[in-house]
């Protein structure tokens, strides 16, 4: 019973027994640790998933606050994305970590937040929920700043202030609910009292509307996006693929938590809060597309994309069908998988040639091809090109939003996705094509091949397998989600 | 029992310059000695207490001097008697640096007294009277080293506290004519026959009577003089300036509310909303103000003040639940506000730093420091599993359940403020654990942790800003009693 | 008639006639006479007290056996005696406070002198006390007007000439004033006796008959004695002539001199026009509002100051602004609370100025605050008197204060129409009392480590640091035990009606 306990304070634990460890340790002890750590890490969620015992009342906070963990689709689907790119990301920093100062503090860091997010997926309730997300911030924002130049960690109090800019709005939120809710045990079709919905209705539209708002920011959608492409680009390239693959997803299971677990999408379907929030993400998408295509400086050009796919997902929310919300939770898998391959190669990249512009990047797919196929071939599911895993996400997305009974956004949406997929191979192709085609007037002479190591490839081509393998066999994971989306909406 | 440990306190005080101490190890025994074993009387009083009222002395006519112990007193002295001891323990290891020791003693010592005084008050008029003795006997404490700007600093806190008593002193008067007496009772004493139509003075007396105690609770716009008062050694600003007798503030405005006025005369009418009105600009004004601050204990003091009123908050939505919120804060802020600002003389004690600024890197040479501030920081923001979160939570739901629209704004202003300490507190944890790439440590490579006196103290309040977040049941139960009138 | 009821005639008497005897006697023998005749007077008061206590009434005493309206009337009750009381134990306490200083204030040869104007005064205030005959009691406002002239005078230096001469001025106008009321009010009734015009007055007011003239005349009478007792805004003689006479001279004029005839005062409103009859004029507002804007003028002023001596002297205009404030009120409580401060206010602000004098010693003689830094420590008595007689001022419980400033506002919360101004200026004057006190309070304890400055310890001011201790002795007992005096005052009142 109490198992569900080990994958969260296992890494907690191990991190903080690392960060406190008294002096900087021998490289290769660390990162074997932090390997076996992880690893462990990984085979505790596994076993938890599979055990039996699904929930866990740990104990009470106050009479009526309880800390509670629960197993649900919804968590499994995240945890699974979790200790895949957690894994990834973690073997990958082994190497790229090399060139960095401090990597004690940073793995230590790097633990806990995996820790926290496991525990983030668990949590069966809002007040755990909430108690883990405002962790997951302070687990996460050292390894923004990690680098400590005085950008970084600017870039790192901006990140650690938004989000709690965000998570206060929806504590303001969840102060109104807990009030008006028989329990905050997350249900689904919502546990929103009938009588406050009726007779506060107005009210609780507004709150709900607050809370998407503010659990949006972590979620980066506009207007408080501005943290994301600050805070992902100075950040080390493996932290950036877990922010930007993970943590920031953590946004998005927040707001299916609140819509679809507590206050409801019955209640909301239909309103001014849909609207808006509908609104806000096609703004996002296509704000975040834009500023991407403009952008010459790699990380930064892959944190814009961020923005606008997790506003794919944010839009297959704010639909409220079943089509849309399968396709939103698939493209949570594709997205995750992509961008924590785009920006490991981003790392790849610096680490091997120290370069950060596209446009300094010509010939880079004759000097790192493997690294560059990879490259490729999620940028291409990115852009939503079958058979790869984008394809069959932004499919359900743009059905689910035809469908939808959402008036003009019915086809405005799907418009919009469209033109931003455009704009995504705008500015992902590119980099390709420079790569392997540099031109004639290419000084081929300068050219050597540097391939990273292979604790650097090897992550690299095992996320960008998983996303094609989504896309090649989509049949068993939307089997799967489509089983239980019905069951939630 | 009740006198005698009043009493106690003033006479330890009194006699520490009076006795000839060979060593200074000596009266650091005898001081400790006295307090601890006060705070043990103190917490047997509480636990063997009887509803009876002590009666001292008559003042005039029905006036008295009385001592009674109810549940408020209870929580109030045995908040101040839990802290005294450790703050008497920090402090012997500051004062080493500090001159005119047996000064300080003397009156630190005393001000337990006194503020117990307040605490065991039966009535209206005897908080009143040890309300000015504390300001007195706290003043030498502000003057302590004597500069100019101290000397400026104790005068600003004369003028505001004894000016602000002479307006609650006004409130007293209203209850003595207008109440049935001035004996605190829950739910008031107002004799409504006798309020008439004189509804509407009674509220604007009432309003002038809170900003009165809000001189000492630090309401906006009365609230520069404890900034100021940050001159002071530590432990006083630590103890005093974020404890005792900012919260005495906070406490007489719970009794003037609750307990003398009662809540039914005046919730819902002007005075609330004023009232409430300036508590929540004093919340999100002190917030701002700390992050302006860069020297390190005004900016913990203007925290204080923001933070003092969420109390308020808390109390002036006159519910029992908002009762409970209020001591709830009352209690928990006191922790963690002890601790970070411990921490911050532990710092200016080793390094003799001051500003913020001057603190990079400073968390890896005194991690044990760092690590409570860091703990009292995420307390104060409201982080959950720390005791802030458990305190807002109520605070919060206390707000929500009054159904006053304005009590809604008041839970925006109180998270407003909770970003705004995120920022000026992590700001300062930031700064000390990442220095950032260029900082160079040699230039710290002196700096340690202090003795264990002041690390002792830092761990049990940290220990308890973390049981209370985590297990807060029994003594959030006891509140609620209280609040409910049970105790 | 009891032998007892001959003490008040006897101590008037006996001031008058000590006063005359002084004059042949040397300084040293001055001294020891004004002594004693203080502590006889004293004496015969207190027991004069204890038997009216006993009685419960009041009695007349017919000077030299004659009627009125031919004879001269003594008339006494509780007030009357406790007053007498009260005044003489102040006097004597100032008197021995400030006498080591005497020498350096007064010339050797004029210290009989001296002695001869203290006894003259005291036994015009036991007169004001004690008569119950208008025109005696002008006569004796004559006199002590001009013995407390002399007493400002005779440190010769030449502000105090100044002094003396604006004193005067103001003194002779505010006498005179008081003639044309007493005169006006002889036209109208044909007596001078108290309780003869108060006959005559109540069948005017019945008959409907020369209103305006009355009023006239209460008003004239009215604003004698304000000016006399320093009512703002006819305080300006005040700060010269407290700032700069000798120490006991300051102390007796603040606490004593101006309060005889605010207690004349008192006496003419209960006994000559009668309570009700003055409360139903506009003289009473007129009152109230001059009273609350002391409170706040006085207090500004002294705020400015910065002369230790010449801001407690503008202090009393604000404390002198309270009493009159409770005369405004109009009530029954509003009196009581006014005759409460002038026993406190009589009480503290000779404390006060004693304890000046002690500070002021060990600053070389300067009374700049600058130079008053840290005296606290030198002169550790008088810097613990101050500080208590400043908290008394700024109404801290314990104090005198404290309980007159309680009385005032309870008094002030039963006036339905002046409450509010009434509270609120007394919060304010609170604040303003706190602001001038404390500043002070801080100033003497905040160090100059090398002052330039001996210091005195216990041994060599005892007489001067037992009476600082009876100060605050007194002060501690008006504050902490208030009820019964509240009593006295309370039968002290009816006993005049």
């Amino acid at each position: 019973m109490y198992l569900i306990l080990l994958p969260i304070l296992f890494p907690i634990l191990a991190g903080f027994a690392i960060l406190v460890f008294p002096k900087e340790p021998d490289r290769r002890l660390l990162t074997a640790t932090a390997g076996t750590c992880l690893v462990i890490t990984g085979a505790l969620v596994l076993c938890t998933l599979l055990s039996a015992s699904q929930e866990l009342m740990l104990f009470h906070l106050t009479e009526t606050l309880p800390i509670y963990f629960k197993i649900d689709e919804t968590g499994i689907t995240f945890s699974f994305l979790t200790v895949i790119v957690f894994i990834c990301a973690g073997f990958f920093s082994f190497a790229y970590m090399k060139h960095e100062q401090n990597e004690k503090r940073y793995y230590g860091f790097y633990l806990m937040a995996f820790g926290v997010l496991n525990a983030l997926c668990f949590a069966g309730n809002l007040i755990t929920f909430y108690l883990f997300f405002e962790l997951l911030t302070l687990s996460s924002f050292p390894l923004v700043l990690h680098t400590g130049s005085k950008e970084a960690i600017m870039a790192g109090l901006k990140y650690l202030f938004y989000s709690l800019c965000g998570a206060y709005a929806s504590l303001f939120g969840i102060y109104f609910l807990y009030h008006n809710c028989d329990t905050l045990t997350f249900t689904a079709g919502g546990v929103l009292k009938a009588s406050a919905a009726s007779a506060e209705g107005r009210f609780f539209l507004l709150i709900a509307f607050v809370m998407i708002l503010g659990f949006g920011v972590k979620a980066g959608m506009v207007p408080m996006h501005a943290w994301l492409p600050t805070a992902h680009p100075v950040a080390p390239a493996p932290a950036s693929a877990t922010l930007s693959a993970v943590i920031v997803k953590a946004g998005v299971l927040a707001l299916i938590r609140v819509v679809y677990y507590i206050i409801g999408p019955d209640f909301l379907r239909g309103s001014w809060v849909q609207t808006a929030w509908l609104t806000l993400s096609l703004t996002t998408v296509f704000l975040g597309s834009m500023l991407a295509y403009r952008e010459p400086v790699l990380k930064k050009r892959l944190a814009y994309s961020t923005v606008s796919q997790l506003s794919y997902i944010l839009f297959g929310l704010a639909v409220m069908n079943k089509e849309a919300f399968t396709g939103g939770l698939l493209h949570v898998l594709a997205h995750g998988f992509i961008k924590g391959t785009l920006f490991l190669i981003a790392g790849a990249i610096i680490y091997t040639t120290g370069k950060t512009r596209v446009d300094e990047l010509r010939g880079i797919g004759k000097e790192m091809p493997l690294t560059m196929w990879c490259y490729t071939i999620v940028s291409l599911g990115l852009i939503g090109i079958p058979p790869t895993g984008g394809f069959i996400s932004k499919w359900y997305l743009a059905t689910g939003g035809l469908a939808g009974d959402i008036g003009i956004f019915r086809y405005l949406g799907p418009a919009i996705l469209l033109l931003s997929a455009l704009l995504t191979a705008g500015y992902l192709l590119p980099l390709t094509i420079q790569g392997f085609f540099p031109g004639a007037d290419y000084d081929y002479t300068s050219l050597h091949r540097q391939e990273p190591c292979h604790l650097m490839t090897i992550p690299i081509v095992l996320l960008t397998v998983l996303s094609v393998l989504i896309g090649l066999f989509p049949n068993i994971v939307v089997a799967y989600l489509t089983n239980f989306v019905s069951t939630l909406l | 029992m009740i006198i005698c440990i009043i009493l106690l306190p003033l006479i330890a005080g009194i006699l520490v310059p009076l006795l000839p101490f060979h060593k200074r190890w000596y009266k650091e025994l005898f001081l400790e000695g006295a307090v601890i074993l006060n705070s043990i009387l103190v917490w047997y009083l509480l636990l063997h207490h009887s509803e009876s009222t002590f009666l001292l002395a008559h003042f005039t006519g029905d006036l008295n001097i009385s001592f009674r112990v109810d549940g408020m007193s209870m929580i109030f002295a045995g908040l101040v008697s839990g802290l005294w001891p450790f703050a008497t323990l920090y402090a012997f290891e500051y004062m080493t640096k500090e001159e005119h020791e047996n000064t300080f003693f003397l009156f630190y010592t005393m001000t337990y007294g006194v503020t117990l005084g307040i605490a065991f008050a039966a009535n209206l008029l005897t908080m009143y009277f040890f309300y000015e003795l504390l300001t007195l006997v706290t003043v030498p404490l502000v003057m302590h080293t004597l500069t100019r700007e101290a000397i400026l600093a104790s005068r600003k806190y004369l003028y505001y506290s004894l000016g602000g008593a002479a307006f609650a002193f006004i409130g007293l008067i209203m209850i003595i004519v207008y109440g049935n007496s001035t004996d605190f009772i829950l739910g008031g004493v107002l004799n409504l026959a006798k309020v008439g139509d004189k509804t509407n003075i009674l509220l604007f007396i009432y309003v002038m009577a809170f900003m009165g105690f809000g001189v000492k609770a630090a309401v906006c716009p009365f609230n520069s003089w404890l900034p100021q008062a940050g001159v002071a050694p530590t432990p006083v600003t630590a103890l005093l300036h974020a404890v005792a007798v900012v919260k005495s503030g906070a406490f007489a405005i719970i009794r003037l509310t609750y307990y003398s006025f009662g809540t039914d005369f005046l919730r819902g009418t002007w005075a609330q909303t004023t009232v409430m009105i300036v508590v929540m600009f004093t919340i999100v004004y002190g917030c701002s103000r700390a992050l302006k601050e860069t020297h390190i204990k005004r900016r913990l003091a203007y925290s204080t003040i923001s933070n003092l009123s969420y109390i308020l908050f808390g109390a002036v939505i006159m519910t029992p639940l908002g009762l409970m919120g209020a001591i709830t804060h009352l209690v928990f802020h006191a922790v963690m506000k002890i601790s970070s600002f411990f921490c911050a003389g532990a710092i200016m004690h080793q390094t003799d730093k001051r500003y913020i600024h001057e603190l990079n890197g400073l968390g890896y040479r005194m991690p044990w420091v760092f690590t409570v501030f860091t703990l009292s920081s995420l307390a104060l923001m409201g982080v959950p599993g720390l005791s802030g979160f458990i305190s807002k939570w109520n605070l919060a739901e206390a707000a929500v359940d009054s159904n006053n629209p304005l009590a809604y704004a008041g839970i925006a202003c109180l998270l407003v403020s909770a970003l705004l300490t995120a920022i000026y507190m992590l700001s300062i944890v930031v700064r000390a654990f990442f220095p950032g790439k260029d900082f160079d440590d040699s230039a710290v490579q002196n700096v340690h942790d202090p003795n264990w006196k002041m690390l002792l103290p830092l761990c049990v309040f940290t220990a308890f800003i973390i049981l209370f977040g985590i297990h807060s049941q029994p003594i959030v139960n006891f509140f609620y009693r209280v609040a409910a009138g049970i105790y | 008639m009891d032998f007892v009821c001959n003490f008040p005639f006897f101590s008037i008497l006996l001031s008058l006639f000590s006063g005359t005897i002084c004059s042949i006697l040397p300084g040293k023998a001055a001294k020891v006479v004004n002594r004693l005749v203080l502590i006889a007077v004293g004496t015969m008061s207190g027991i004069l007290l204890l038997y009216l206590l006993g009685t419960g009434e009041s009695f007349v005493y017919w000077m030299g056996h004659f009627p009125a309206p031919w004879g001269n009337e003594i008339r006494a009750g509780v007030l009357e005696a406790g007053m007498a009381l009260f005044f003489c134990i102040i006097m004597y306490l100032s008197m021995a406070g400030g006498a080591h200083k005497l020498f350096d204030e007064v010339e050797e040869s004029k210290h009989n002198l001296y002695y001869i104007l203290i006894n003259l005064l005291l036994s015009s205030l036991l007169a004001l006390v004690y008569t119950n005959d208008m025109f005696t009691a002008y006569v004796f406002v004559e006199i002590n007007t001009i013995s407390a002239c002399g007493l400002i005078m005779i440190r010769q230096v030449g502000r105090t000439i100044e002094a003396a001469v604006r004193y005067m001025i103001m003194s002779l106008l505010g006498s005179g004033l008081l003639l044309f009321g007493l005169c006006i009010m002889y036209d109208l009734t044909g007596h001078l006796l108290m309780s003869n015009i108060k006959e005559s007055v109540a069948l005017l007011m019945q008959n409907g008959d020369y209103q305006i003239p009355l009023i006239v005349s209460v008003a004239l009478m009215c604003i004698g004695l304000c000016i006399k007792s320093a009512l703002f805004p006819f305080h300006a003689w005040l700060p010269d002539a407290y700032g700069y006479s000798t120490v006991s001279s300051a102390a007796i004029l603040s606490s004593l001199v101006s309060k005889g005839y605010i207690f004349l005062l008192i006496k003419m409103i209960y006994r000559v026009i009668g309570f009700d009859i003055f409360n139903n004029t506009r003289i009473i507002d007129v009152l109230f509002v001059f009273g609350l804007m002391g409170m706040i003028f006085g207090s500004l002023s002294a705020i400015k100051e910065n002369d230790i001596r010449r801001m407690i002297a503008f202090s009393s205009v604000a404390q002198i602004g309270y009493i009159y404030m409770g005369f405004g009120m109009g009530t029954q409580a509003g009196m009581v609370a006014s005759v409460f401060h002038i026993l406190s206010h009589a009480a503290t602000k000779s404390l006060l100025f004693i304890a000046a004098i002690g500070l002021t010693e060990v600053s070389g003689g300067s009374r700049k605050f600058i130079d008053l830094t840290g005296s606290g420590y030198r002169n550790k008595w008088s810097g613990v008197a101050f500080t208590a007689g400043s908290l008394s001022m700024v109404g801290v419980p314990l104090f005198s204060g404290f309980i007159s400033k309680l009385l005032f506002a309870q008094a002030a919360v039963q006036v339905e129409g002046k409450m509010l101004a009434a509270l609120i200026v007394l919060g304010i004057s609170t604040v303003l009392n706190a602001v001038y006190f404390m500043k002070t309070v801080i100033r003497i304890y905040a160090t100059t480590e090398d002052a330039p400055y001996p210091c005195m310890t216990f041994k060599d001011m005892k007489p001067y640091a037992v009476v600082l201790v009876f100060f605050i002795i007194v002060n501690v007992i008006l504050g902490v035990s208030s009820q019964p005096i509240v009593n006295m005052i309370e039968q002290g009142l009816a006993m005049f009606a």
